[in-house]
């Protein structure tokens, strides 16, 4: 017996040995920085000499800048349509796909190439898409359709860059948004349907009745991934237009641009974060009811 | 009647399938057609050019442009000095060809594939201890472990940022160009080895366990085990973790802006795309060429390993 257990302590041992490096990394690098930029948002932080402790005031001049709410409305714009939209466009592709059609496999394939590619070999195709001058989409609305009456910079204009931006993040997470339904579509009883059409249920019924509750749980946790990744959203939104000043982008230009207010961005790091984690409580218990 | 609500119904689907297929790879289409315009054909609307024009890319691989950038005088020199070895010429141009003006895009390429390359097979093999840790040891803290590692799921990369800079500030790393590269080698690591962990994990799980066992009963030691038995029965989804984790670090631009800002030498392609689109106004076809270099390695790389990634992708083990 005495034996037997420390084998199995040995292997515990071992077990714990091999998953450090992996968890060490992740321990220094995520929790230790989350911790250490909380101490820092308290601090009047240069990048070169000592930091002076200042207690609220990066938070309190953070909160009392205009500048900060107007970026709080336009990151919550911006997140719940792109995770709507994404949610939305992505049932529409899985439930096609889901049927058989000729080059299927085909089709399921290119449509992954938008998820895949580099965001910044994708941006500046969408930004000629939209340019003023070279760009279809005034061709088309201006000497086309005459919907303007001239052309003008889409993605130059804050009003417009927001919507641009938004049907950017749809076309760039819809793909996986898509593969998670279908393979929960995939999985649903075919006999569920069968039964529903003796009992003379259309098409429309059937969806509301049998494909939507069967895909709640997946789409709750689905949205909630998207949620999270748009509201920490950076890269898609920078690269493609100057114009969408979200919570990352401004931080990023408070912190890293002019002169460099680190303590000031890490105030805006930890409201950022706080809103964040309020919201994804409220969202497990009242959509997730966990 | 029903005959014809089939075929409408057909034709509607039809078109819906064109629009996805349309949507999803218009923006491709463009990039393409545009990088082979010359620039009087840019303001057509048609996708296919008048003219096809491939000068954008073969400035960007260099093909053909070793003469081209010399000055008539290195030239003559070149050619009436047969004196010289072949690596003094190749010195000599290369002087050059740094003074010119072109974009050196294979420079900033292998930058990309080097630190995408190494950030990767790194993470990979940490991963694959890591994930053999946690999906078949038994110790204490080892379930908190496995759902720890997706609370990162919830850490933007903009809340790291800030810290992370500061602490490799500190430490000096980011003053040296070797500092930077092994900060900015860490970080990427860190992005990728909680998703590498967790698919992993969830094929490691998928393994028979009886087949381990045998070769316990056989005198294998547990990483005899995972040489011998997990990593060769995992090969598809170490392809497919290692194309996961190169394309995070290939793509990847907010912590490469801040960290390598002032080393230019070291610019990947995304700051460097960036950067080139910010000085230089009016060369979409250049613009797009790069674009296209770019996307196609990833492309491609995902190709490979499509079949492996949709399913882990739709079994949850995913993070943008």
């Amino acid at each position: 017996m005495q034996k037997h257990l420390t084998l199995e302590q040995k292997d515990a041992r071992l077990g714990v040995k091999l998953v450090l490096p992996a968890l060490s990394i992740i321990l220094l690098l995520i929790l230790y920085p989350v911790g250490y930029n909380i101490y820092l948002s308290f601090f009047d932080v240069t990048m070169t000499g000592q930091s002076t402790y200042i207690a609220l005031e990066n938070y309190t001049s953070v909160l009392s800048d205009p500048t900060f709410w107007k970026s709080v409305a336009t990151t919550f714009t911006y997140v719940i349509f792109s995770t709507f939209g994404t949610t939305l466009f992505g049932l529409i592709v899985a439930m096609v796909m889901n049927k058989k059609f000729p080059l299927r496999w085909l089709v399921r394939s290119i449509i992954l190439l938008p998820y895949v590619a580099p965001v910044i070999s994708v941006v500046f195709a969408w930004q000629f898409f939209f340019d003023p001058v070279n760009g279809i989409f005034m061709h088309f609305m201006v000497d086309v359709l005459g919907i303007y009456d001239q052309r003008f910079n889409l993605i130059g204009s804050p009003s417009y860059a927001i919507w641009v931006a938004i049907i950017f993040s749809i076309w760039k997470s819809f793909p996986f948004t898509y593969l998670m339904l279908l393979s929960r579509l995939q999985t649903i009883d075919k006999n569920l349907y069968e039964a529903a059409e003796i009992d003379g249920c259309g098409p429309v019924r059937k969806f509301f009745s049998i494909t939507l509750p069967e895909l709640y749980f997946v789409m709750g946790s689905i949205v909630l991934l998207r949620f999270i990744w748009n509201f920490n959203k950076f890269e898609d939104i920078y690269l493609l237009t100057d114009n969408v000043k979200v919570l990352s982008i401004y931080t990023y230009f408070k912190a890293f641009t002019g002169n460099m207010d680190l303590g000031q961005g890490s105030a805006l790091v930890v409201i950022q974060f706080g809103l964040l984690i309020g919201l994804i409580l409220l969202y497990v218990k009242k959509v997730l009811k966990w | 009647m029903v005959i014809h609500k089939n075929i409408f119904k057909s034709i509607g689907f039809f078109l819906l399938v064109m629009f996805i297929v349309l949507f999803s790879l218009f923006p491709f289409l463009q990039m393409l057609s545009t990088s082979l315009k010359h620039s009087w054909d840019w303001g057509n609307p048609s996708l296919i050019p008048a003219q096809v024009n491939t000068s954008a890319y073969k400035e960007l691989l260099n093909i053909g442009q070793d003469e081209k950038d010399l000055p008539e005088s290195v030239r003559i020199l070149l050619e009436e000095t047969p004196d010289l070895t072949e690596a003094q010429k190749e010195s000599i141009i290369a002087k050059f060809k740094d003074s010119g003006d072109i974009f050196p895009f294979m420079k900033y390429f292998r930058n990309s594939l080097a630190f995408a390359t190494t950030a990767a097979f790194i993470s990979l093999i940490i991963a694959i201890f890591g994930a053999y840790s946690i999906s078949r040891m038994k110790y204490r803290g080892q379930k908190l472990i496995q759902r720890g590692v997706l609370f990162v799921y919830m850490v933007g990369g903009i809340l790291l940022l800030i810290p992370l800079y500061k602490i490799s500030v500190a430490i000096g790393l980011a003053g040296t160009e070797q500092g930077t590269v092994v900060s900015l080698l860490i970080i990427y690591m860190v992005q990728t080895l909680p998703v590498s962990l967790y698919m992993l994990g969830n094929t490691f799980r998928s393994i028979p366990f009886s087949i381990e066992e045998a070769a316990f009963v056989e005198g294998y030691t547990r990483i005899q085990t995972i040489w011998k038995i997990i990593i060769p029965l995992s090969l598809g989804a170490l392809a497919t973790v290692f194309v996961y984790s190169f394309m995070i670090a290939w793509n990847e631009y907010l912590f490469a802006s801040v960290f390598l800002k002032s080393f230019k030498d070291l610019f990947t392609l995304p700051i460097a795309l960036k950067a080139l689109f910010v000085s230089k106004n009016a060369i979409w076809d250049r613009i797009m060429a790069a674009s296209m270099l770019t996307a196609i390695p990833v492309v491609i790389l995902f190709m490979l390993v499509q079949k492996y990634l949709a399913g882990n992708m739709s079994s949850g083990g995913v993070k943008e």
